[in-house]
């Protein structure tokens, strides 16, 4: 992930930079995300931040978490745990019982486990961009609460700042985006 | 003037050093046991050091000491959010807990941004409780200026912090800012240790100007006594925190009476503080000079 922070100053966008990459290291956004810039100014108190978004990581199948027993699961990648005891709980309600912290009983037939084996656990595209405008909000400074988000594909670019968005920022902001978005090219 | 400083040791000999300390009239503020291990916070008078250093020597403990003991110091926050909280928030209140201060952390209502941060009274009030306060700001220096406004009402001493190096603020100390992760280098430690010595000025200052003009009593004395006529409850940890210029004492509902009727010397507790229920937490005593109440004993 390449982060780069310009306009505030040498202390403070060195500051920023370690700000972006520890915020999405932290929430885990570390790997499917290309790039960052922020621009910085603090004395009209516009900041405008544009995050290109990487390869994400394909659906995560029960299969891929899990390996099948005999009427029993043995979870293999506790991250998902929660997510998989939630679809199973509501596919199949009592017949469902976590053994220990990494069995799962399940009393159903062989077809069953076989179609559940393929079913989703979890899909990180469903929520990529929740968690990007997340990562952004923990970013970006407190006080700059009025936002304005600026359209491309592949990116999420957001104008923040304390005062009501002048029309000029606008432009800035979109001439920021065509030059990166040839970059991109 | 009383000095305050932190024994750790062992057991032994340990109960001798409690004596010389009760006889040279000095007083014990906080004592932990566990175990063999030792850790006392104690207070004597600064002409008796010698004695105190000797005996410590004796027991094979370690004296260290607290520049910062016996002042409350509020760590002030733009906001309780993720973006200041934990760190350096805490950083900071931990560093100058390791200096002897009790600390008090908070988050203003509406401090965040630039032209829009703003102080309410009663958060000014509840600031002015305490001996001193360390504002915890961004890193920007636009932002700083303007943000230094809001600090100019508090009547305390105050510290400001923020990430730009060099701005024309005072009291300030730079290099800190927004931080995303503990404050353990070797440079952020040295931010630290400045803010820390700068706190520890206008703390000596103020300590100076209480000399030239001393208390009635000392909070030190009030505190003991306070200790034994309304003890802490089972389990409850700091019931009686010292100021430079009093206390600030957790009590039961229904016991303000019998506060204000404490005999100190030949005087009523009431006689000799000014006694303030405290906009955040328990009473605020603030003893009168000796100019002003006579003798006390």
């Amino acid at each position: 992930m390449e982060v780069k922070v310009e306009g505030g100053g040498e202390f403070c966008d060195a500051s920023y930079e370690k700000i972006c990459m520890t915020t999405l290291r932290d929430i885990s956004l570390e790997s499917n995300i290309d790039s960052v810039y922020m621009n910085c100014n603090a004395a009209e108190h516009v900041f405008i931040i544009s995050v290109k978004i990487g390869r994400v990581q394909s659906p995560i199948t029960v299969s891929d978490m899990t390996i099948k027993g005999d009427e029993r699961l043995t979870v293999t990648t506790e991250t998902y745990v929660p997510k998989l005891l939630d679809l199973l709980w509501d596919r199949y309600g009592e017949k469902v019982e976590q053994i220990s912290r990494l069995e799962i009983a399940l009393k159903i037939d062989d077809d069953e486990m076989q179609k559940l084996m393929s079913q989703v656990v979890y899909d990180p595209r469903v929520d990529l961009n929740t968690r990007i405008l997340d990562g952004i909000d923990r970013i970006l400074p407190e006080g700059a609460r009025v936002r304005q988000p600026i359209r491309s594909t592949g990116r999420i670019t957001i104008i923040a700042s304390e005062n009501p968005i002048k029309e000029e920022w606008k432009e800035k902001a979109k001439a920021m985006l065509s030059k990166m978005t040839k970059g991109d090219s | 003037m009383y000095k305050i400083m932190m024994f750790t040791g062992g057991v032994y000999k340990f109960s001798e050093l409690k004596e010389r300390i009760h006889d040279i009239g000095g007083f014990i503020l906080q004592e932990m046991v566990m175990q063999t291990e030792t850790m006392m916070h104690l207070a004597f008078p600064e002409e008796e050091e010698r004695i105190i250093r000797d005996k410590a020597k004796q027991t094979g403990g370690k004296l260290k000491e607290l520049p910062l003991a016996g002042a409350e110091i509020m760590v002030v926050v733009p906001s309780l959010g993720k973006h200041h909280a934990v760190d350096p928030m805490c950083d900071i209140a931990e560093f100058l807990r390791r200096k002897g201060a009790i600390t008090n952390m908070m988050g203003l209502a509406r401090g965040v941004g630039k032209r829009i941060a703003q102080i309410t009274t009663r958060e000014k009030e509840i600031i002015e409780e305490c001996d001193a306060a360390v504002f915890v700001f961004g890193d920007f220096k636009e932002c700083l200026e303007v943000k230094s406004k809001i600090c100019e009402s508090i009547d305390v001493p105050y510290i400001i912090t923020g990430g730009e190096p060099e701005v024309k603020i005072e009291h300030y100390v730079g290099n800190i800012g927004r931080k995303t992760a503990r404050m353990r280098h070797r440079e952020e430690i040295d931010m630290l240790e400045i803010l820390t010595e700068k706190i520890e000025s206008l703390i000596d200052d103020r300590r100076r100007e209480l000399d030239e003009d001393p208390l009635a009593t000392s909070p030190l004395f009030m505190k003991e006594i306070l200790d034994l006529v309304l003890p802490p409850k089972a389990g409850e940890e700091f019931s009686t925190i010292m100021q430079l210029e009093g206390l600030r004492v957790k009590i039961e509902a229904g016991d303000e009476e019998k506060l204000k009727n404490v005999e100190i010397g030949k005087r009523k507790l009431s006689d000799i503080c000014e006694i303030k229920k405290s906009e955040y937490d328990g009473y605020i005593l603030k003893i009168l000079p000796e100019a002003v109440t006579g003798n006390v004993f």
